[in-house]
């Protein structure tokens, strides 16, 4: 079973869940919040020790109003693997965490050991726009963010109406996201220029589908990153590890060498 | 209690399928919709409008500040206010107001707002507001950062105008090395300043502290003026003093006709088309722009709001707009005013497709039959006894 808890990263109350047994496996969760046990965090957990923190400003970690942007999330990671004492982790990084990601192997090559990136934020491509993420209409979002909008995993990422207990806490991972990601846009400008200093293994995921951040990002995430490889997930969206979670575990495990 | 006439500038020509095609009159509203020929037209006419409530003997005129929208088409208030300053001759002109964090830096607002303050001779009133939700996609302006953006450019202002420069001002968001505006404002220590607020707690206490005065968000149910309002005399309480009627304004659509009736039929599907075509869109409300826990307020407060309003008694029950005779206007009017014991009454005799002939016709019996008897009107609570 997860175990939930609170560690000081540099004064800033983070919430850290851990789960499984295995090496250790950095997960950084997307602009949705998916800081509750997933399905999919199971399936790491059978090779994996997870640690699924929470960042400033999601579910009960504190700190935004020390955050400006997602390389102040890097260096939140930064801060956070001396606190635990960890050097060399895989860092798996779904859409703003796959970004932070990417960040945190720039900023700091020793600390990933390799990097696995799922429909990442963090570049734009003026030939293909993103979709638009901050819109408050929940039935408009699902068919942004999932192939199959009658998908039973919805339930799981995210409220289904106002009525939800669950939407505080979706109200603050929007009001993170946008912290970080208003403008410029769930991209950095200056992210592809220091994508070459990526020394890691990289694997790159994407769902063909993905109308949230498209396709061509990963085969230009795949294109910049030295010896990256690209993986298309046919049958998922931008929500991959919600709508194919066997797969994306699978593909993370026999990449990552359990 | 004194009568203002506001004027939103909108833009009343939306195609016949626009309620099916577009899911918003705002930010993404194509501007090919707008036709600057026609524009013409409604500009001169829309301030044509304010200029016959100077005559008429309104104590103000009052525009307002939106963009990339059908709503109103006002994205510089102040170029109408320097307008109203030159055309108008004793009525206050209320701009509010101007979006602090939209002004770059906000020592602009202090200028242009001085500069209307001196042309008109001090019949500036100072709206200063955090802007609409939708302002922040329209400007791509990081909505997590409005309220602290607001917060020092509110304070930056206010310093513009009463402390001698040049100072330095270096906050978060603007360092500037010389802080020195001309012109000064003619009314001293500044022109009176008006802030918006959609009933946050922390609007509210702010404004109440700072002795500014407090106008509610409009298109409510009147029950949720009355819970701001009183919440508003209570912080003022709290911080030692009794509130002026004059620090609380209530915005408010009114059409006045010969009898009931004829201004029922005159009035009821341009006030329709405003409430379900024009407002489409205006209460978005970007993460970040309010607290969580406020968001969820507002939108559990949107069963209250107008678009969601159908039927005349609707209407009328919770007061979205006072419609009628001279005398059912006054009643009514005289009847909210007292309850709300609200000493500023905001009108929109103007709204969405009403034309000209009866924007002209609402405004002329407004002012001559119902207005002089609202302007010698006591609003004022009383305070209960000290326990």
């Amino acid at each position: 079973m997860p175990s939930s808890r609170f560690i000081n990263v540099a004064g800033k109350k983070t919430q850290l869940t851990e789960g499984g047994s295995g090496p250790p496996l950095l997960y950084l969760h997307s602009a949705g919040g998916e800081t509750e046990w997933m399905p999919f965090h199971e399936e790491l957990a059978k090779h994996f020790t997870v640690l699924l923190p929470a960042h400033p400003g999601f579910a009960d970690s504190k700190g935004l109003e020390e955050i400006r942007d997602v390389t102040d999330y890097a260096w939140h990671y930064v801060d956070m693997l001396a606190e635990l004492k960890l050097k060399s982790v895989p860092v798996v990084g779904f859409s703003l965490g796959g970004w932070t990601g990417m960040e945190l192997a720039i900023l700091r090559p020793d600390l990933v050991s390799k990097l696995v990136l799922v429909n990442s934020a963090g570049v734009r491509l003026a030939e293909s726009k993103m979709g638009e993420l901050f819109i408050d209409d929940l039935a408009k979002l699902r068919a942004l963010l999932f192939k199959d909008v009658n998908n039973p995993v919805i339930k799981l990422a995210m409220p289904e109406g106002l009525e939800d207990p669950r939407i505080l806490l979706w109200l603050r991972a929007r009001e993170a996201s946008a912290r970080v990601g208003w403008n410029p846009y769930l991209h950095n400008p200056r992210l592809a220029a220091h994508l070459h200093r990526i020394q890691c293994p990289t694997k790159i995921l994407w769902g063909r589908h993905d109308q949230l951040i498209p396709l061509p990002h990963g085969e230009f995430l795949a294109s910049k990153i030295p010896g990256a490889t690209l993986e298309v997930f046919e049958n998922a969206a931008h929500m991959l590890p919600f709508e194919e979670p066997a797969k994306f575990a699978a593909s993370v495990t026999s990449f990552v060498g359990a | 209690m004194k009568c203002f006439a506001f004027h939103l500038m909108p833009w009343d020509r939306l195609p016949a399928d626009f309620g099916d095609k577009y899911e918003s009159a705002w930010t993404w509203l194509p501007n090919s919709l707008y036709d600057p020929k026609h524009g013409h037209t409604l500009y001169n006419r829309f301030l044509d409008e304010l200029v016959l409530a100077d005559e008429l003997g309104f104590d103000g005129v009052c525009v307002n500040e939106h963009h990339q929208n059908a709503y109103g088409t006002m994205p510089s208030p102040n170029l109408m206010g320097s307008i109203l300053a030159r055309q108008t001759k004793r009525c206050k002109i209320a701009v509010i107001g101007n979006a602090l964090p939209l002004y770059n830096p906000p020592t602009r607002v202090a200028e242009e707002f001085a500069m209307i303050d001196v042309i008109s001779g001090g019949r500036l009133i100072a709206g200063l507001v955090v802007g609409g939700g939708p302002e922040y996609y329209s400007f791509s302006m990081n909505p997590t950062h409005a309220r602290a953006m607001y917060n020092e450019a509110l304070e930056l202002v206010i310093r513009a105008w009463t402390e001698p420069g040049p100072f330095e001002h270096y906050g978060e968001f603007w360092k500037l090395k010389y802080v020195n505006p001309w012109p000064r404002p003619l009314q001293q220590p500044h022109p009176p300043i008006w802030i918006p607020g959609a009933g946050s707690k922390e609007t509210i206490e702010f404004v109440a502290a700072k002795r500014f005065a407090y106008m509610g968000i409009p298109y409510f149910h009147v029950d949720f003026f009355q819970r701001n309002f009183d919440m508003f005399r209570d912080a003022c309480q709290k911080n030692g003093y009794e509130a002026d009627p004059e620090q609380l304004g209530w915005l408010c659509p009114i059409y006045v006709a010969e009898t009931d009736e004829q201004a029922w039929a005159e009035y009821e599907h341009h006030f329709m088309y405003f409430a379900h075509q024009l407002l489409k869109g205006l209460v978005v409300l970007p993460p970040g722009y309010t607290s969580p826990r406020s968001l969820v307020g507002i939108h559990s407060a949107m069963k209250q709001f107008l678009i969601n309003v159908k039927t005349r008694k609707e209407v009328e029950d919770g007061a979205y707009a006072i419609v009628g005779s001279p005398a059912t206007v006054r009643d009514k009017l005289s009847h909210y005013a007292k309850k709300l014991g609200v000493g500023n009454l905001l009108g929109l005799f103007q709204i969405g497709t009403l034309p000209a002939d009866l924007t002209k016709k609402n405004l002329t019996i407004f002012a001559q039959e119902v207005m002089p008897a609202l302007q010698k009107l006591n609003v004022r609570i009383q305070a209960p006894a000290a326990v």
